[in-house]
């Protein structure tokens, strides 16, 4: 297992950067494997089992559905900008940055534990989800730079379709987040899969709360 | 179904507007496949758009929803019979190679691969409209992929039409291929009218591309609903006449900020 994490990390073996064949299925296997345990430890904070069964599901969810919901525009994309041909490559930087971010979390998931465990605070607990979240993307980031950079040189268009593939994927990502809410779960409240009210939209709430406008 | 995407495909990647093929003035692209291409397409998102009335349970939601289907279509074929013929001026006053049914296929193709990326956005747009309550933000959130499919499809005639409106003497091609090709503007040939510089035209036609933005998002008016409030009643197209598209975006975005 160790010896996967380490091609992914490096782009050796069967992720290679440019190699004939995208491992696809390697890939979703590496992310469902670090979103799972990660999830769980994210679950964990209530100490409720079915809390944690449940957030284990959703960061595979958030993942891969955010993904799935972006590639056919990528795809467009891609094709407009007359980088066709070189769509494997980039689907597998997209893949490979997915799958760095469930690596990245899985790497972090002692570090939530620790953290539940030294603290009782809610506010805190999320915020300490959200940093850890932004640094699994950033390791992320730097995956789909590896596998971009070769590709970038080949075509500077390349660099668009990067550009707008993460705008449009952060765009989608943190509306799904916010869908599939709770990924902790506050002690106060009963264990949902879905919170009361899930389905609205995540940056209506942050322009209310944070900014202070009324809204609809 | 299978020759459809072929077709598609080569459009998007550009093997249908060879610049070989403009700088001679030909645009062949298979014009019937890509009419019922682009109105696939134009269904597609229009399905996605109005999912909104069926998820907010509005009154004959699925009604709404056909409405919508049917009307990302005829938008985008009111707009092209609309703004068709002032590209076609405009393109033949700066000397264009391109005759006015190349000119029309061309502008089709332009129109397929917008609506080709609106299509592929449409996942997005049923993930927003399952997930948002919010009117004026789907509304939005419209407005602004339309605008990039816009501006993606206005690229790709940007493109074609550069080489359309390429000096003939800059080409590869011997002089007497060109000939044969029958370019006109051949230099040193008396009586023989220069093109203008390319840059005069290409500034022509961001001009147009300006009507063309104005008459799309107006069409888009006239055709409203195609979101739906969802509690106002049904009807294929609003009564209202006193507005348009550009006081109804402002007062969208101030509905959206300021409640």
């Amino acid at each position: 297992m160790l010896a996967e994490f380490d091609g992914l990390l490096r782009a050796e073996g069967p992720y290679k950067v440019g190699a004939a064949r995208v491992p696809v299925a390697r890939f979703v296997l590496l992310l469902c494997l670090g979103g799972i345990v990660y999830g769980a430890a994210m679950g964990s904070y209530s100490m409720r089992p079915l809390q944690m069964a449940y957030s284990a599901a959703k960061v595979p969810m958030l993942l891969s559905l955010s993904t799935v919901v972006c590639l056919p525009s990528f795809f467009v994309v891609n094709t407009l900008l007359g980088l066709r041909d070189d769509f494997p490559s980039a689907m597998r930087a997209v893949l490979a940055c997915q799958a760095t971010v469930a690596i990245g979390l899985l790497a972090m998931m002692p570090i939530v534990l620790f953290l539940y465990a030294s603290s009782d605070n809610y506010r805190f607990a999320i915020q300490a989800n959200g940093f850890l979240f932004l640094l699994a993307t950033l390791a992320g980031q730097r995956g789909l730079d590896r596998h971009y950079r070769p590709l970038v040189e080949k075509d500077p268009r390349h660099r668009i379709a990067r550009r707008l593939w993460i705008v449009l994927y952060v765009f989608v990502a943190v509306q799904l987040a916010w869908v599939l809410r709770p990924f902790v779960g506050s002690p106060e409240l009963d264990v949902r899969f879905f919170r009361e009210g899930a389905w609205s939209n995540a940056y209506l709430v942050i322009f209310k709360d944070v900014l202070g406008f009324g809204l609809y | 179904m299978k020759s459809l995407f072929e077709s598609l495909d080569a459009l998007l990647r550009g093997r249908l507007t060879r610049r070989e093929d403009l700088v001679a003035g030909r645009v062949e692209i298979p014009v019937r496949t890509l009419i019922v291409i682009g109105i696939l397409l134009g269904v597609v998102y229009g399905v996605c758009m109005g999912l909104f009335s069926v998820f907010r349970g509005a009154e004959d939601a699925f009604l709404r929803l056909f409405a919508t289907a049917v009307k990302v279509p005829l938008l985008f074929v009111l707009t092209l019979a609309v703004t068709y013929p002032s590209l076609y001026v405009v393109s033949a006053m700066f000397d264009s190679k391109l005759r006015h049914l190349a000119t029309l296929r061309l502008l089709l193709a332009a129109m397929a691969v917008n609506l080709a990326l609106l299509a592929s956005l449409g996942p997005v747009t049923a993930f927003f409209t399952a997930s948002t309550e919010s009117y004026p933000f789907m509304l939005l959130l419209n407005v602004v992929f339309f605008s990039v499919a816009g501006f993606a499809g206005l690229t790709f005639l940007d493109r074609a039409l550069k080489s359309v409106f390429e000096e003939p003497n800059t080409p590869s091609l011997p002089p007497v291929e060109r000939e044969e090709r029958g370019i006109p503007g051949i230099p040193g040939i008396p009586g023989m009218r220069h093109a203008r510089k390319p840059e005069a035209s290409r500034r022509v036609f961001k001009f147009w591309i300006l009507i063309y933005g104005v008459v799309g998002a107006q069409m888009g008016w006239v055709l409203r609903p195609f979101v739906g409030t969802p509690n106002l009643p049904f009807e294929w197209f609003r009564q209202e006449r006193d507005s348009n598209f550009f006081s109804a975006l402002g007062k969208t975005l101030a509905a959206l900020l300021g409640g």
